[in-house]
């Protein structure tokens, strides 16, 4: 599988808090939390073929720009799957996340996984998991991060693959 | 490996984080924190590590400026067992679901039945009451009020036992006499609780719970076993991604709390100070930077990693890494999951745990003084007002470049494998994603 990450710049190990006017950029590799992902990823024959990462405040303040650019540059890297986080429970991430998501499903044909705390995030989560998967996973410091991401890349596995995810969904999914 | 411990430790954390006693505990204590923040400020004027300091002053402002001060550290400072039952009992209501002012109050109200409100002096005796009881040595009784008090109350409130007021009725009316019997059962218990011990050879709860169970603790929690393996345990966490040290204090707070109150107070009196393993000890002499010690780390980072993004982080998480703050090294290195850096995130601090508490027994750094400073001040300078001499400030400088040591080989595994990374995606093509191409 060709992942895409999409990651705001805390995660993408660019800053703070303090840097969320950091304009939406990526680097055909896997930067900050996605080296974790693309290490358990590459033992599944898969790889993280770009980390995209935006600024929280920047994404406020260039929403369409954003989302456009996202989804084509998704389409145009040929990407198998995106991931969406993992957000934790940070709520402007964790907005951006299921937003960018929202528009990539919609506008191509690309599926994505998205993976977010419950915790500060719970009317996000209520608008969005009918829509999305958004895989369960602990807030910030919470417990059980490791298997939520083996969850978020078992999903993508069984949506490139075209199988059943119904069952999964349930169990793992909001 | 990482699975084994995985499976050894989540359900444990799990546990321990989920507790709602253990919650309520960490949570009570927070809510005192910031008191004992702003009036340990008031203590370190009247008592600032200068030598002249006092007399500088007196001379200015008359003999009794220090009075002024300690009249404010004092607020908090005799009254912590009282202040803890307070919190406690706030919080454990809240997590249980109840009014927590309420339970708060009837908790303070128990603490009261049980404490002696008669002061004998020569032969007179009168009605008072000492500090002693209300104080450090009353902190464990506090929690243990707090506890039982708001459990009992819950047992009234679930069982609805409760007058019950007509509709119409203002809610401020009706809630309170919603709390009116179970505040009595709760009441009832402790004058019944008060009778017991006065019958009893320890006369009161005070002497029960300080002998069987604060002063044991208390010998149990001052050791270094004790300080190694809270900085084990909360580093190990850390590496899975848990918040180690929330999951840690909910066990130590309480002993670590004691153990700062007390050096506090032979501060405040100007007696020697009695404890090593306070909270400062933890805080101040064990890790620097945020858990994991990652000041060492991000100076690595800064100065000899090749890597871009690791400079590039390095640069850019220094300065909130002085003051203590580390969640773009935590995530964005990342050290969550990473088995690499997890050596010497964990290495480190119990390293400096060991040198600390070695250093302080053979009596080179004076003891901490149990003033809390504000988590966010750097090193070098809380080393030197947590004990009042520069040798703190030696010791945590040591400490640091220690840690630049040990972190040096791990970092630079990963820098070479991310530089490697980098001029081969680079040479590929660019490695830089333009989205201004779309």
């Amino acid at each position: 599988m060709k992942v895409i990450i999409l990651l705001d710049q805390i995660q993408a190990g660019l800053g703070g808090k303090e840097k969320g006017d950091t304009p939406l950029g990526g680097k055909k590799l896997a930067m900050g939390a996605a080296d974790t992902i693309d290490k358990a990823l590459r033992k599944m024959d898969s790889e993280i073929i770009g980390t995209f990462y935006c600024g929280t405040d920047y994404y406020q303040e260039n929403k369409t720009e954003v989302k456009r650019k996202v989804a084509k540059m998704c389409e145009k890297m040929q990407a198998d799957v995106v991931i969406a986080g993992p957000t934790y429970d940070y709520p402007d991430f964790s907005t951006m996340a299921c937003e960018l998501a929202e528009n990539i499903q919609e506008n191509t044909a690309i599926p994505v996984v998205a993976l977010t705390a419950i915790e500060k995030n719970e009317a996000l989560i209520e608008q969005y998991k009918a829509p999305l998967t958004i895989v369960k996973m602990p807030k910030k410091g919470g417990t059980g991060l490791s298997d939520s991401i083996n969850h978020a890349l078992e999903l993508c596995r069984l949506k490139v693959a075209n199988e059943e995810t119904s069952e999964f969904v349930t169990q793992y999914c909001y | 490996m990482q699975k084994k411990l995985e499976q050894i430790l989540m359900p444990i954390a799990i546990k321990l984080g989920n507790n709602v006693v253990l919650r309520s505990l960490r949570d009570g204590f927070l809510i005192i924190t910031p008191l004992i923040i702003v009036t340990s400020i008031f203590l370190l004027i009247g008592n600032f590590p200068i030598p002249g300091w006092a007399e500088f002053w007196s001379n200015i402002l008359g003999p009794d400026w220090t009075e002024w001060f300690s009249a404010v550290s004092n607020s908090v400072f005799s009254f912590t067992g009282l202040l803890a039952c307070f919190g406690i009992s706030y919080a454990y209501g809240k997590n249980r679901g109840l009014q927590a002012i309420h339970t708060s109050a009837i908790a303070i109200i128990s603490f009261l039945i049980l404490t002696p409100t008669v002061v004998t002096v020569g032969k007179k005796s009168i009605g008072a009451i000492q500090t002693m009881y209300l104080g450090p040595n009353g902190i464990f009784l506090g929690i243990f009020i707090a506890l039982v008090s708001v459990e009992i109350y819950r047992f009234a409130i679930k069982r609805n036992w409760r007058i019950k007021m007509p509709e119409g009725v203002p809610p401020a009316v009706s809630e309170s006499f919603d709390a009116l019997l179970p505040s009595g059962l709760v009441v009832l218990v402790f004058f019944l609780i008060r009778i017991g011990f006065s019958l009893s050879s320890f006369e009161t709860a005070y002497n029960f719970i300080y002998t069987l169970l604060q002063a044991p603790l208390k010998g149990a929690g001052n050791s270094l076993p004790s300080a190694l393996l809270y900085n084990f345990i909360a580093m190990l966490l850390w590496c899975f991604g848990i918040n180690g040290p929330t999951i840690t204090n909910s066990v130590w707070s309480p002993i670590f709390f004691v153990l700062t109150q007390d050096n506090l107070t032979a501060f405040q009196n100007h007696v020697p100070l009695p404890h090593i393993y306070t909270q400062q000890f933890i805080d101040i002499f064990t890790t620097y930077g945020g858990g994991g010690s990652t000041l060492s780390l991000l100076i690595v980072m800064l100065t000899v990693c090749k890597s871009k993004r690791v400079k590039e982080l390095g640069k850019l998480a220094i300065v909130p890494g002085i003051f203590g703050i580390n969640e773009p090294i935590i995530f964005g290195l990342p050290v969550v999951l990473n088995p690499i850096i997890a050596i010497p995130f964990i290495i480190v601090p119990v390293l400096n745990t060991l040198i600390s508490g070695l250093v302080f027994q053979l009596g080179w750094v004076p003891y901490t003084n149990g003033v809390m400073l504000p988590w966010t001040t750097p090193p070098i300078i809380s080393g030197w007002l947590s004990t009042g001499s520069w040798t703190g400030s030696v010791l945590q400088l040591f400490e640091l470049v220690l840690g630049i040591l040990i972190y040096y080989p791990f970092i630079k595994m990963m820098d070479r494998q991310y530089l490697a990374e980098e001029t081969q995606a680079a040479m590929a093509t660019d490695i830089d994603i333009n989205f201004d191409e779309v």
